[in-house]
C-alpha cells in the first residue's frame, strides 16, 4: 500500500518569530525552519505501518519554496521512501495548494493520505479537508490510530472518555492529531541516504492552477505585550492578604 | 647441584617433558585468546610511550589503583601476593633451569635472594589467609565468589608451602649447601621440624609438587579469572593515554557506513583485552551510582558479558570471517536500558585496579542504538531535536542565549573582539533561570578582578557534549564544528567555563576536530585570581558548607583541589566534605551522560542517594555547593523532594564569592 503526506515546512517552534518591518508577516531572515509538528506526527503514524508492513510505500510531498526541501530530506532521513517538491517561491493561497495536491495524488495514486491536523504556523487547519473536498475522498480529522485491512482503513478518534472508530473504504485521508509514538530521530545512515536521494520537482506554475484563490488578508500583526513583573502580597496574616489579593485583582487586573 | 632430578638424566628429562606440557598448554591456550582478540577493530595504543612506561612502573609494579579508599587492607594484601609472585617467579625459572640442565641463574644463590623469597613466601601466605577469609566470609557485594577463586589461592598457597618445606627439608637432609645463613623460616622453623631421614623423603615429594604446581598453575590460568597476571602488563600499557574525559572520534563520519558496537567484531581489540584482564573483583559496580540506586547498569557485567561473548562466538568468527555475531549478550538478551542508565561519572573508570574503560564500550554501543538504529529514549531525543534545532537541549530560543547578560553590561564578542577571554555559558547558564544567576554571578566576578573577557551570546551553541554521551557522534561534531568556526571568526584562543561539561568537550575534545584551547573552569581561575590578589573576598556569616564534586571537573579532569581552596579563601566559611563519598569517590548527581534529559523511573533517583548521603554525614553543613549546572539543577531536585530545602541549600561556589565580593 501506498501512504502520501502532503507536509508544510513552518518555523521551528523553538525559534523566537519576529515581526516583519511591513507588519504583515513574520521576518525569514535567521529563521530555523522545520517540519510542522502535526506532520511529523504523520509521517511517524505512515513509518509505523510500514515497520509492521515493509512493502508499505512511504511518500512525502510539499508546495512550498526552495528551502522547503530540506523538510522533505528530513522526512527522508526519517524513513519515507520518497518525496517530490511543487515549487512555489510566491505564497500559495490555502486552496489552491489544495488544488495543487491534488493533482500530485492523480498522479501518485496513494490509497491513503494523511496531513497533519494543521500546520503550526497559522493554524488553521484547511488544506487536509480541503484536499479530500478537491478529490471526492472520504476524509476524517483529528485521528490517533490507523489500522488498515483489505481495502479499507479504521480511523481511530479520541474523543471526550473513549474513541470513535470510523471505517473507511480507501482511497481516504485522514487529519493526524497524534501518533503511538514520538516521531523518531533518523538514523545516520537515514541522514546520508536522504543527502543523496533525488526529490523531482515541478513549478507551481505548470499545475495550470491560480495562485491567487480566496485567502485571507492579514491586516496586521504584533508580537503579545511584554508581561510586567508579578506582584507578590507579603506582609499580613491570611485574611489581610486575601483581601488584599481580591482587591488587586479586582481594581488592578480587573479579572473579578 | 641441589635439584632432586640429578640434572639432565632421566629425572631432568622428565621435568623438561613437564616443563613443555605445562608452559605449552598455557601457550597453546593464549594464542587462541590472542587470536580471538584480534577479531575486533584496530587502534592505535602506542602515542605517549613514555607514559606508558610510567604507567606501568605506578599502576602494575606499585599496584597504585589497588592501594586505595576503602580498599587499603585488601589492596595491600593483594601487592603482597603480587609482589611475592614477581620475585618468586624468578625463583621458580631459576629452579627449573637448574632441575633440567643443572645451573643457576646469576646472583640466584645469594643471601640476599634467598632471604627475599623466604620473606615473601611468607606474606604470600598471610595475605592468602587474608583473602581466602574475607572472600568466604566478608565478600563485597558485587564480588563473584566463585570456585575459580579457591582454586587459585589454594594452587598458590601450595606453592608457597612447597617451596619453604622443600627449602627446609634439604636443608634439613643436608641436600642444599648454602654459602651463607640460610632464611629464618626454612632454616628457623621447618629444619627442625623435620629429621635427618625424614627430610631425604620430604625434600624430593615437596620439590616435585612444587614444580608440577607451578606448571598446572600455568595451564590453568588462560581460562581463569587470574589470567590477569598475564593480561594486566599489556593493559596497564595499552591504556588510553589520551583525556579520560575525551571519547573516541569517529572519523570522515559522512562517508562511514556502520557505527558504534552491535557485534564482537565492533570492539576493538583492546576493549576485548579489557575482559580478558578482568578479576572480577567487582569494585566498578560497587562504586557506581545507577546499580547502587536500582538500575539495571553493572559496570562489571559489562565488561564480563563482551569476553564470555567472545570466548563463546571467537571459533566460529575465526573460521569464517563473514560470520554474522549475535550483539552482546547483555543488550540483546537483556535491555537496552542498562546502557542508557549509565551516567558516565567514571566512578567504574576510577576504581578499576587494572585499567579498564567502561565508559567508552557504553558508549559505543550506545552510538550504534542511537546512530544505527535511531532507538535512543524518546526524551533523549528530544534533547537531540532541541539541540539541532535551537542549539540547546532545552529547545529555549537560539536568541534568547545573551538574554541574562543584557543588563549587566557584559559585551559580546561581536562589540569587543579584543576581549582576552571567552566566558563561554553553556546551555545551562544560558537558558535555565536558576543557573542563569551563577552566569551573573561569574560575570560580577571577573568584572571585580578586571578579567577582560566577552561572550557569544545567541552566536553561541551547545558544545556537543549531551548529544556525544548519548551515541549522537554526528551531532556532537557538527556543533563542535559550528562553535570552532565562531571561535576562529573572533580568534578566540582563550576559554572560561563554568559548566564542567562544556570545559571538558572544549578543553579534551575540540582538539579532536582541530580546535585548540587554553581553557579553565570558573573555579579553577577564581582560585587563581584569589591567589593573584586580584580578588578580594569579605568576611561573612559564619557557616559549614558542604562540597559536592561534579564528575566531570573531579574524576574526569582531577581538578578537586582549586574549588576547595576557593571555599577555604572565604573567611568564616568552614568547608565540609561528604563523607566517604568526596573527591575520587565522589557520587554523581544522575545528571551526565545525557541522563540530564531522560527519565529516570526505576530504583530510587541518583540526585536523591545524593542527598541522603550528604545528610548522613551530620555535618551541619547549611550549603551545598558545587561547580556544575546540571549538578545544582539535580541537588536542588534533591532537596526539595526530601523535604529539606530549608535545612540546606545548593548553591554554587561562584555565587558564593560574588555574594561576598569586597569592593
Amino acid at each position: 500500500m501506498k501512504i502520501l503526506i502532503p507536509l508544510k515546512q513552518v518555523p521551528d517552534s523553538t525559534v523566537r518569530v519576529k515581526v516583519a518591518p511591513d507588519g504583515k508577516r513574520i521576518a525569514a531572515d535567521g529563521i530555523t525552519w522545520s517540519i510542522s509538528p502535526y506532520d511529523e506526527y504523520a509521517i511517524e503514524m505512515a513509518l509505523e505501518r510500514k515497520d509492521s508492513d515493509p512493502s508499505t510505500i512511504v511518500a512525502v510531498v510539499t508546495v512550498g519554496p526552495a528551502r522547503s526541501r530540506d523538510a522533505l530530506r528530513q522526512a527522508l532521513a526519517m524513513g519515507c521512501d520518497e518525496a517530490s517538491l511543487v515549487l512555489a517561491e510566491e505564497e500559495v493561497a490555502p486552496l489552491a495548494v489544495a488544488r495543487a495536491l491534488a493533482k500530485v495524488v492523480q498522479d501518485a495514486k496513494p490509497d491513503l493520505v494523511l496531513c497533519g491536523k494543521q500546520a503550526s504556523d497559522d493554524d488553521q487547519g484547511f488544506v487536509g479537508p480541503a484536499l479530500a473536498e478537491v478529490l471526492g475522498w472520504a476524509h476524517v480529522s483529528t485521528i490517533t490510530k490507523v489500522v488498515v485491512s483489505e481495502g479499507a482503513a479504521e480511523l481511530w478518534r479520541e474523543v471526550e472518555g473513549g474513541h470513535e472508530v470510523w471505517k473507511a473504504t480507501l482511497p481516504a485521508l485522514a487529519t493526524v492529531h497524534k501518533s503511538e509514538k514520538e516521531p523518531r530521530y533518523p538514523s545516520l545512515p537515514g541522514i546520508m541516504k536522504a543527502k543523496k536521494k533525488e526529490i523531482p520537482e515541478r513549478p507551481f506554475a505548470s499545475l495550470g492552477i491560480d495562485a491567487n484563490a480566496p485567502k485571507l488578508e492579514i491586516v496586521s500583526l504584533e508580537p503579545p505585550p511584554a508581561r510586567g513583573g508579578g506582584k507578590i502580597l507579603k506582609d499580613g496574616d491570611a485574611k489581610a492578604l486575601a483581601e488584599r489579593l481580591a482587591t488587586s485583582l479586582r481594581d488592578e487586573a480587573k479579572v473579578l | 647441584m641441589t635439584a632432586p632430578t640429578g640434572g639432565f638424566v632421566v629425572g631432568g628429562v622428565i621435568l623438561l617433558l613437564l616443563v613443555v606440557l605445562g608452559f605449552g598448554a598455557f601457550l597453546w591456550r593464549a594464542y587462541r585468546l590472542y587470536r580471538y582478540m584480534r577479531l575486533g577493530r584496530n587502534e592505535a595504543r602506542i602515542d605517549h610511550p613514555w607514559r606508558r612506561v610510567r604507567d606501568e612502573l605506578i599502576v602494575y609494579l606499585g599496584q597504585r589503583k589497588l592501594l586505595k579508599r576503602p580498599y587499603y587492607l585488601r589492596g595491600l594484601a593483594h601487592a603482597f601476593i603480587f609482589w611475592g609472585f614477581l620475585i618468586i617467579t624468578i625463583g621458580t625459572v631459576d629452579l627449573l633451569i637448574d632441575g633440567i640442565f643443572g645451573f643457576h641463574l646469576p646472583g640466584a644463590g645469594s643471601a640476599v635472594f634467598a632471604w627475599t623469597i623466604d620473606l615473601f613466601a611468607v606474606l604470600v601466605l598471610a595475605s592468602i589467609a587474608v583473602a581466602a577469609v574475607r572472600r568466604a566470609f566478608f565478600p563485597p557485594p558485587r564480588m563473584h565468589v566463585a570456585l575459580d577463586g579457591y582454586v587459585i589461592l589454594g594452587m598458590i598457597a601450595l606453592l608457597m608451602l612447597t617451596l619453604l618445606v622443600f627449602e627446609g627439608a634439604g636443608l634439613s637432609a643436608g641436600l642444599l649447601e648454602r654459602g651463607y645463613t640460610p632464611p629464618p623460616i626454612a632454616n628457623g622453623i621447618l629444619r627442625s621440624i623435620f629429621s635427618r631421614d625424614l627430610a631425604g623423603v620430604v625434600f624430593p615429594v615437596a620439590w616435585w609438587t612444587h614444580v608440577v604446581t607451578v606448571l598446572a598453575f600455568s595451564a590453568y590460568l588462560p581460562q581463569s579469572k587470574h589470567l590477569h597476571i598475564v593480561t594486566t602488563f599489556p593493559n596497564v600499557f595499552f591504556r588510553k593515554q589520551t583525556p579520560r574525559g575525551q571519547l573516541s572520534l569517529i572519523k570522515d563520519i559522512e562517508q562511514q557506513e556502520t557505527f558504534g558496537a552491535a557485534t564482537i567484531r565492533d570492539f576493538s581489540w583492546k576493549q576485548l583485552l579489557d575482559g580478558y584482564t578482568c578479576t572480577e573483583c567487582g569494585r566498578c559496580s560497587d562504586n557506581c551510582p545507577a546499580l547502587a540506586t536500582g538500575k539495571p547498569l553493572d559496570p562489571q557485567r559489562i565488561v564480563l558479558d563482551i569476553r564470555d561473548q567472545l570466548l563463546r562466538e571467537g571459533a566460529a568468527l575465526l573460521a569464517d570471517p563473514k560470520a554474522r555475531t549475535t550483539a552482546p549478550a547483555h543488550w540483546s538478551e537483556r535491555k537496552p536500558e542498562e546502557l542508557w542508565a549509565c551516567t558516565t561519572c567514571a566512578a567504574c573508570v576510577e576504581a578499576c585496579p587494572v585499567t579498564i574503560e567502561h565508559i567508552d564500550k557504553i558508549v559505543d554501543m550506545r552510538r550504534n542504538l542511537t546512530l544505527m538504529e535511531g532507538s535512543a529514549p524518546p526524551e533523549a531525543q528530544r534533547a537531540m531535536t532541541n539541540i539541532e534545532r535551537a542549539g540547546n537541549p532545552w529547545g529555549a530560543p537560539r536568541e534568547s542565549r545573551g538574554d541574562w547578560a543584557r543588563e549587566l553590561g557584559v559585551p559580546t564578542f561581536a562589540e569587543n573582539p579584543n576581549a582576552e577571554y571567552l566566558y563561554f555559558v553553556g546551555c545551562a547558564a544560558s537558558v535555565d533561570s536558576r543557573n542563569q544567576k551563577v552566569a551573573v554571578a561569574l560575570a560580577q566576578i571577573l568584572k571585580a578582578a578586571g578579567v577582560s573577557f566577552a561572550i557569544l551570546a545567541s552566536e553561541e551553541t551547545c558544545n556537543g557534549d549531551p548529544a556525544r554521551r548519548i551515541g549522537n557522534e554526528y551531532l556532537w561534531q557538527t556543533q563542535a564544528q559550528r562553535n570552532i568556526e565562531t571561535f576562529a571568526k573572533y580568534r578566540i584562543r582563550k576559554v572560561i567555563a563554568s559548566c564542567p561539561h562544556c570545559f571538558n568537550t572544549i578543553a579534551n575534545e575540540y582538539p579532536q576536530l582541530g580546535g585548540n584551547y587554553e581553557v579553565v573552569h570558573a573555579l579553577q581561575l577564581v582560585d587563581r585570581l584569589i591567589a593573584e590578589g586580584k580578588l578580594k573576598i569579605a568576611r561573612g556569616t559564619a557557616e559549614a558548607i558542604a562540597y559536592h564534586d561534579p564528575c566531570y571537573l573531579g574524576r574526569h579532569n582531577g581538578v578537586y583541589d582549586p574549588p576547595r581552596a576557593v571555599l577555604d579563601a572565604m573567611p568564616g566559611v568552614e568547608r565540609v566534605e561528604i563523607e566517604p563519598y568526596h573527591r575520587e569517590r565522589g557520587f554523581c548527581c544522575g545528571a551526565g551522560g545525557g541522563r540530564m534529559w531522560m527519565e529516570e523511573k526505576v530504583g530510587q533517583r541518583v540526585n536523591h542517594r545524593r542527598i541522603d548521603q550528604l545528610l548522613a554525614t551530620n555535618s551541619g553543613a547549611t550549603k551545598v555547593a558545587s561547580g556544575c549546572p546540571f549538578c545544582l539543577i539535580m541537588l536542588e531536585e534533591g532537596v526539595g523532594a526530601k523535604g529539606v530545602q530549608e535545612q540546606v541549600k545548593p548553591v554554587d561556589v561562584l555565587e558564593l564569592v560574588a555574594g561576598r565580593l569586597q569592593s
